[in-house]
Order: C-alpha cells, then sequence, then structure tokens
C-alpha cells in the first residue's frame, strides 16, 4: 500500500488526467451550446465537469483551483436551472475560464503549485455575469467554506446524526447497522413511498429479481465493455509482444534449417499466432484521432475570432484509430496546420463575398486508413497558394536559384513552404508566424515516418495531406550489410535501390566539389559511403577505386534525396524497434536497434540524422546556392540535355526540353507507310527518322547488338516523331559553350560534355530533311537555344 | 471487523482517494462510476455500507439511494451521499430520497473515517 505522499502525488496525477479531459468535454460542449447544437444534457455535463473538479482538487487541498471552480460553478448551477441567457460574452469568459483551470493544472503537473497568476479580473466577470442573471434568481451555491462540517451534535436514537437537523445519537457507534431489531426506522417508512421513483431511473430499474447474468447483458454498459488500463502496462505488453516476435522469427529460421516436421508444423502455428498477438496488442494501444481533433474546435473558434474570419470547421472520420505514440506526436503538427489555413488560406468575410464565396470559410479535417496507413487531409476553400509569391520569396531567401524556379512544376513549387527558413506571410501575425514553419511540422512528420504533401489551387483552397504509419514499434525496413554489420534501413525513407556493375561504377560515379555524385537520369545523387561514415572499415571504405558492384540506397531525408553506398542488400523484413540505450541514445546516426532472426543485434539508421552527419543534405543545398551565385550570369545558357551516341564514338546532345518520350521498339515492330519506317506508337503512326542517315556518322552501332531500337520522341504541334539513335547515355544539366562550326548538316555545333566532344543535334534540320511536310505550318524553326 | 463499502462516484481520483481511506481503516471496498454501475455491482455484492456522490451522469445518487431503498436488502444499509452540494433544500431532499447521512466535499480522511466508524461501528 502507498504512505500517503505517494498516494497524494499519484492523486494529483489522476486528477490532472481527469481534470483535463472534462475541460475539453467542457469546452466540446460549450461550442454545441454557442451554435445552438446542445442537447438536453449540455449544462448538466458542462456543469459537472467543474463540480467534479472542484470536488475533488478540494479534497487533496488544492484551494486555488477549488475557489476558482467554485465560481465558474455558481454561474453554471445557474445555467443549468436555464436561469442565464446563453450570450457571446458569456461562452467567451467560460471558455477563457475553463483555460484559467487548464492553466492551474499546467503549473501543477509542472511546477508542483497551481501558480501565482491572479484570476480575479475573471472571477469578477463571471460573478458579474451571475449578478446579471439574479435579476430572475437570488440562488446560489455557498461557498465551501461556508459548507457545513460532517456532522452535527445533536442526536436522535433513530439517526446517526449525519444531517444537520438530526442530531447524532448519544452512542452512535452502538447501532448495528445491518440488524433488523434496531434498524432505523425512518429509512424502513419511506421504503415504499419512493419505491415509484425507481421506474424513472434512466438507464433501467435495478434487476435484482433476474438472474445476474440476464441482467447485465441487457443493460451493457460502457463501464462493462471498457476498463482503464495504465499506459505504461500497454507499453510493457507491446514491448514483450516484440520480444516474442523476435524469439518467433529465431525459431521460425531455425525450423527451417532442421528437417523435423512437428517443428516445422508447430512453428508454424508459432508464427500464426504471435501475428494474431502482435495485431490485437497493437490494437489496445489504438485511439481514435478524435481525441486530438477534440481541441480543434475551440482553436478554430478562437484564431478565426481573433482575426476576424468565419470558419466553419467539419471533421470526418473521428473514429479512425492510431498507435497512441503517433497521437501524440501528430497534434502539435496538426494544430499548426490549422493555425496556417485559417491565418493565411481562409480570407476575411469581405474578400470571400467580393469573390462570390460564402461569408464562411469551411475548413474540413478528414481522416481515414488506406494501405497500412493512416491518412489525413485538412482542406480550405481559402485563397489557395500564389505560387509566382512563393517561388519569389524562396528565390529572395536562395532557397532555390532562378533556374530551379522556372523549370519547378506547380506541385514542386507548393512544396517550397515545407523548406526551413521560408514563410509567406506578408507580415508575421502572432497565430502562425511564431517563428516555426511549415518546415518544422514537415520534419516533426517525417520523424514518425510520415509524409507531407500539399496541393493548392488559386482561389479554391488548399489540401495538405499526411500520411503517417499505423504504429511505430514494428516497421518494415530494408536490411542492409556494411563492413560485416547489418544495419535496418526503416522502408518509410526508402526510394530505389541502385546496383552499379564495376564498369558502371566507374564512369558513373564522379566527384563534385571534392564529393562523390553519381547522375540518377540526370539529378546528381550526393553518395554517402556507410563504411566510411560509421568507420567500419571494409571493402568500399576507399570510396574510391572500385573494382566491385557498387551497391546504392537511395534514400530520401528531409525532402531531398541521397544515395547510400552499402557491401550488400539483404531483404526486406519486419522488424521491433528497440530504443537504444542511454549511452547510445545521443548518436544523431541511429534510430534504435532490432534483432534478427537469427539472434544478433542490427542498428536501425536513422536516415535524416545519418544525413546530417555525412552533412549530405546541407551540402546539396549549399551547392545549389554557390552555383547559383556563379551560375546567375550564364543561368540562361544552363539547360539540360540527353546525351546520345547515333554511331562509332560520337555522342550528341538534344535539349531535353525537345523530348518527349524516350521509348524502347523491338526492330520486329517496324512496318513502312509509303517511304516511311514508322512504328505503332499509343493508337497511332509514329514515323522514325534515323538520325545517322542525316549526321556524317558511321552506321548505328547498336544494329548489331540488340533486337531493341532505341527512339527519341519528340512532338512538335501535335505530331510526332521519332529519332531513332545508337544508344542512351545519360541526361546532364551543363552550361554548354557552344564551338560553332556547323560545316555539317543536321550539327548546330559542338561542345564538351562530361569530358567528351559532344555534337549538338539540330533536330529541326534533321527532320526536315526526312520529312518536309512535318513543318508545313511550322512558324518556328526548332534548334538549340545556344 | 472488516466491513465492506461500495464508493460510487464518477470522478476516478475521488473514488482512489476514498478507497484508499476506506481500505486503510482495514475494510474492503467496491468502486462504481455511477449509479447505473452501482446497481449492478450491487446485484451480485453485498455491502455494509454505500457512499455515494449526488450528481453523476446517467444516474445520480438521489435516485441511486431511492432505487436501493426500494429494494429489501437494501433498506436498512447505510447510504451517506458524499457531495460538494450543502444547500439545505438539497440535504432535505437527500433526506427524503432515504439517505443515512450527509458529507460535504471537501472532506478530510479522518472525517470520512469517524462518519464511517459512527455508521459501521468500530
Amino acid at each position: 500500500m502507498p504512505t500517503n505522499e505517494e498516494l497524494q502525488k499519484q492523486l494529483i496525477q489522476d486528477l490532472l488526467v481527469e481534470s483535463n479531459e472534462g475541460l475539453d468535454r467542457f469546452d466540446r460542449e460549450m461550442l454545441a451550446l454557442e451554435k445552438g447544437q446542445a442537447t438536453p444534457d449540455t449544462p448538466n455535463i458542462i456543469f459537472r465537469v467543474i463540480h467534479t473538479i472542484k470536488g475533488t482538487a478540494g479534497c487533496l487541498g488544492l484551494s486555488k483551483i477549488e475557489s476558482v471552480a467554485h465560481v465558474g460553478e455558481n454561474l453554471l448551477s445557474l445555467l443549468r436551472e436555464g436561469k442565464v441567457t446563453v450570450t457571446p460574452p458569456l461562452i467567451s469568459t467560460l471558455l477563457a475560464y475553463a483555460d484559467a483551470l487548464r492553466a492551474m493544472l499546467s503549473s501543477l503537473r509542472d511546477e508542483g503549485n497551481e501558480g501565482s497568476e491572479d484570476y480575479s479580473a475573471l472571477l469578477k466577470q463571471l460573478q458579474d455575469l451571475q449578478a446579471a442573471s439574479s435579476a430572475t434568481s437570488t440562488e446560489t451555491i455557498p461557498a465551501p467554506q461556508a459548507a457545513a462540517p460532517v456532522a452535527a451534535p445533536a442526536a436522535l436514537p433513530q439517526g446517526w446524526g449525519l444531517f444537520d437537523d438530526e442530531p447524532a445519537p448519544a452512542t452512535p457507534a452502538a447501532t448495528p447497522v445491518l440488524s433488523e431489531a434496531v434498524a432505523p426506522a425512518p429509512v424502513i417508512e419511506r421504503a415504499p413511498v419512493v419505491a415509484p421513483v425507481t421506474a424513472h431511473a434512466p438507464t433501467g430499474t435495478p434487476a435484482t429479481s433476474h438472474p445476474p447474468g440476464e441482467g447485465g447483458a441487457r443493460a451493457t454498459s460502457a463501464a462493462d465493455t471498457a476498463i482503464r488500463v495504465n499506459v505504461e502496462q500497454l507499453d510493457k505488453l507491446m514491448n514483450l509482444v516484440g520480444e516474442l516476435v523476435l524469439a518467433r522469427n529465431q525459431i521460425v529460421q531455425h525450423s527451417a534449417l532442421i528437417q523435423d516436421n512437428s517443428l516445422i508444423a508447430a512453428s508454424q502455428r508459432l508464427n500464426i499466432i504471435t501475428t494474431e498477438l502482435q495485431e490485437s496488442v497493437m490494437k489496445t494501444r489504438m485511439q481514435p484521432i478524435g481525441n486530438v481533433w477534440a481541441k480543434f474546435p475551440r482553436i478554430v473558434r478562437d484564431v478565426a475570432g481573433e482575426l476576424g474570419k468565419k470558419v466553419q470547421l467539419v471533421m470526418e472520420g473521428n473514429e479512425t484509430e492510431l498507435d497512441r505514440t503517433i497521437i501524440e506526436a501528430i497534434k502539435d503538427p496538426l494544430t499548426h496546420i490549422i493555425r496556417n489555413a485559417i491565418d493565411h488560406g481562409i480570407e476575411t468575410p469581405e474578400v470571400r463575398r467580393g469573390g462570390g464565396k460564402p461569408d464562411e470559410g469551411l475548413l474540413i479535417l478528414r481522416a481515414f486508413h488506406e494501405g497500412g496507413q493512416v491518412n489525413i487531409e485538412i482542406m480550405d476553400d481559402g485563397r489557395g497558394i500564389n505560387i509566382s509569391r512563393v517561388k519569389e520569396k524562396a528565390l529572395q531567401r536562395a532557397l532555390i536559384t532562378a533556374d530551379q524556379s522556372a523549370r519547378m512544376s506547380d506541385r514542386e513549387a507548393f512544396n517550397l513552404i515545407f523548406l526551413p527558413g521560408f514563410s509567406t506571410a506578408e507580415k508575421v501575425t502572432n497565430l502562425s508566424g511564431r517563428g516555426v514553419g511549415m518546415d518544422v511540422v514537415k520534419t516533426n512528420i517525417e520523424k514518425i515516418g510520415g509524409s507531407v504533401d500539399l496541393l493548392s489551387e488559386a482561389n479554391a483552397g488548399t489540401t495538405i495531406k499526411i500520411k503517417i504509419p499505423l504504429t511505430l514499434a514494428i516497421i518494415p525496413a530494408l536490411i542492409v550489410t556494411s563492413g560485416r554489420e547489418r544495419f535496418a534501413i526503416p522502408q518509410v525513407s526508402l526510394l530505389e535501390l541502385v546496383r552499379l556493375e564495376a564498369e558502371q561504377a566507374r564512369k558513373g560515379i564522379e566527384k563534385l566539389y571534392g564529393a562523390p555524385v553519381y547522375r540518377l537520369r540526370g539529378q546528381l545523387l550526393p553518395l554517402v559511403y556507410l563504411n566510411k561514415e560509421l568507420e567500419l572499415g571494409g571493402a568500399s571504405s576507399t570510396g574510391g577505386a572500385v573494382d566491385e558492384a557498387v551497391n546504392i540506397v537511395v534514400l530520401q531525408a528531409d525532402g531531398r534525396q541521397f544515395g547510400m553506398v552499402v557491401d550488400e542488400i539483404n531483404d526486406t523484413e519486419e522488424i521491433v524497434v528497440k530504443p537504444l540505450g542511454k549511452q547510445l541514445k545521443g548518436l544523431a546516426c541511429f534510430a534504435g536497434a532490432t534483432i534478427m532472426g537469427d539472434g544478433r543485434v542490427a542498428l536501425i539508421l536513422d536516415v535524416v540524422g545519418l544525413a546530417q552527419h555525412a552533412q549530405v543534405i546541407r551540402e546539396v543545398r549549399d551547392r545549389s546556392m554557390t552555383e547559383k551565385h556563379k551560375g546567375d550570369a550564364r543561368a540562361s545558357e544552363r539547360q539540360t540535355l540527353l546525351l546520345f551516341d547515333v554511331g562509332e564514338g560520337a555522342q550528341m546532345a538534344i535539349p531535353l526540353s525537345m523530348v518527349a518520350r524516350l521509348e524502347e521498339f523491338p526492330r520486329s515492330q517496324i512496318e513502312r507507310s509509303g517511304a516511311h519506317e514508322v512504328v505503332q506508337y499509343r493508337g497511332q503512326i509514329l514515323p522514325l527518322v534515323r538520325v545517322s542517315d542525316y549526321v556524317r556518322t558511321v552506321a548505328e552501332t547498336s544494329a548489331s547488338g540488340t533486337d531493341l531500337m532505341q527512339v527519341v520522341v519528340y512532338s512538335e504541334q501535335g505530331r510526332s516523331i521519332g529519332l531513332v539513335v545508337g544508344s542512351i547515355n545519360d541526361i546532364v544539366e551543363e552550361a554548354v559553350t557552344v564551338k560553332r562550326d556547323s560545316a555539317h548538316d543536321g550539327i548546330l555545333g559542338s561542345a564538351v560534355i562530361q569530358n567528351r566532344v559532344t555534337d549538338l543535334l539540330d533536330v529541326a534540320a534533321v527532320i526536315r530533311s526526312a520529312d518536309p511536310s512535318f513543318y508545313s505550318s511550322s512558324r518556328t524553326p526548332v534548334g538549340l537555344a545556344a | 471487523m472488516s466491513k465492506t463499502i461500495i464508493t460510487v462516484d464518477d470522478a476516478a481520483t475521488m473514488r482512489k482517494m476514498i478507497s484508499f481511506t476506506l481500505k486503510g481503516a482495514g475494510h474492503e471496498v467496491l468502486e462504481a462510476a455511477d449509479g447505473v454501475e452501482a446497481l449492478k455491482t450491487l446485484q451480485t455484492r453485498a455491502v455494509d455500507m454505500v457512499i455515494t456522490d449526488v450528481n453523476m451522469p446517467n444516474m445520480d445518487g438521489l435516485t441511486l439511494t431511492r432505487s436501493l431503498r426500494a429494494l429489501p436488502q437494501f433498506a436498512r444499509t447505510p447510504i451517506v451521499l458524499l457531495t460538494t452540494e450543502s444547500a439545505p433544500e438539497k440535504k432535505a431532499e437527500g433526506k427524503a430520497a432515504g439517505a443515512t447521512g450527509w458529507i460535504v466535499k471537501p472532506f478530510q480522511q479522518d472525517q470520512l473515517l469517524a462518519v464511517v466508524a459512527k455508521v459501521l461501528g468500530p
């Protein structure tokens, strides 16, 4: 049994939980009352919340909370009796009153006392409101201090003296309570009188006459089907199940090695049961997202009120469940997004009216399960995101280059608002411009393995889509080996796997500003050698001079991609996340540990932490900035080029912007139409032009090699033509300096790209000579901008 | 002598507090969150005393008291109302419902024990 002091602590903990839950309920019912959506029970619920807080706080000796609660209770009691009219000031004052109680409770939690805040102004307001209604009623609840103590002195033989007007018996202890002979007479007499009243009991009559089972089954109350379980208990259960999953993995792995049928059968059963158990235990930790949302109506009301906006909040999918740790983690990001939506998204009523929208803005919160993930969408019907302003701002803050800005898709532009150091608010309001921006929202959601996406349409509104995993305890992961150690990489940060054979690796991996990079489909992918980063030693630790295949795990961290070079890629597996001991907690590179099927420990990599440790994220950003500064003058010359071979040794290039698609066709698909070679392509006829026929080089090389034809599809004014080339080499972004020596037909000039002399193909000229009618209506000569 | 007492209150903290106090005095304690729950528990368990809050959801303390008094086996069981309400007319209402006594919150542990001792005997 706990000591009194421990009990007091524990009771205060309980009081905090209970009271905060109650105050949330209070807010909710208050808002319902304000909107005229109150049920007959609403005033009772509101009253009871405060009443309970007052009573419990009083018993725990929290006199300040008790006395503040008491003042509100008086007013609420009048409200309950219908003696107070509901007005906006009344609601606001009572909400502020709930906040005052919350503040004292938090102070109690954090500081151990009720705080020194002075609430007399608020209490005065409450009393004034109460006085205003006193015209109709003077009845108030007396202060608890004035309340009579437990028992009154005098005694009557039949009573216990527990009522004021009922004197205590001379020898109270002598009254044998359960003996019929001396039973208190009044009670028996009263019984028949009150009997009919029982029929009015809301949830059925006492079913004593029924067998217990029958009565119980009919009136199943929440208390019967739900119990409160300590969260620690649930965490422990989850932990144990995690251990069981690991043991299961070991046994299953082991039983596969030993050819014993009964062991295999048993391990299969164990396997199934463990999976089911794991799911069930995970379910016990699930909470409806409505628990977090409950406080949003209040926030929306306050923020909208402060900004003079009208907002209707619609919440769908309240019952969608997710792990309690995740619920905790999304609370603040969601709040921030909602504040933002009201502050920046939804317009003032005047502006909305001008735009033909209803005065009241609509804010929709929606949650649903999809594909093992929880989706949360926050939609507003506000002004949408102004793309040009976003780009402008990002340029101003050097988050992107002018070139990037020009090429950026709308979607990419929207996502700029998630970059650190970005804030579009013209002036920083105290609501959403608190120095933390959407980047923090994104980081927090990515931290729990989630993702954020944003869609927006001018004047129609903005939608933010969040995807988060159901749980953090057991996650799918990719197992890799480096330096003979195994590591787990959470699947959520994994984009793709690239394997470069020795030859490719030698050619493909370059050094840029001293750092290794690989061009993946034209994008610079910074590389991190896991061996080197973790100082493991081993094959690829040198980072250069590779004479074997290179495995690159392409990862996403903080919205940027990088490649991690590992020795070996093993498999994907469901792993149980174990926190690291406190000695290792400070290591940013690791998110935790797990135990593998063979019983050995593998560390789980923290992709964001690793990227930061390798400085790969910052470098990319710095690099794009240095390139911006350097490249300003030449920015117009930089372009993305498609590199390809046509014949022996001759590399050619065309601007990627002229390429509609890259296709491969088997040679057997070639048909003839008049003098032209054609293929059927997406239900159309695609004329083919063999580039080698029009430039000076020898015949295309791949003719001898494969049966596949590499075709660059070029489209102009709805017409397409396929340029047959030898092989597609790469896509590069270069500031090319063209040497004009176009002595040759079909060549605009030459440049050195990737250390090779590269001819720039004059697409227009080639096409014109192949099919003079192609540009029949052509006004725009096609060619290199250079 | 150890007695069985049921405490009925919608505030779990309050129940815990009462329960601790009474267990400390050697009693066995049952808990219920409202009148309905209390009635259900009391279908199968006999108690020596009922301590109930007045203001509760589903079924309040007064209704619980009346309901219990209507049952022969609870006709004489002491029922003490434990509440913050101390208005005389409320007390009269409690008394009329059949309550044995009335304890006003906030109370001290020894006050509660004194009442219990008074009602149940040593």
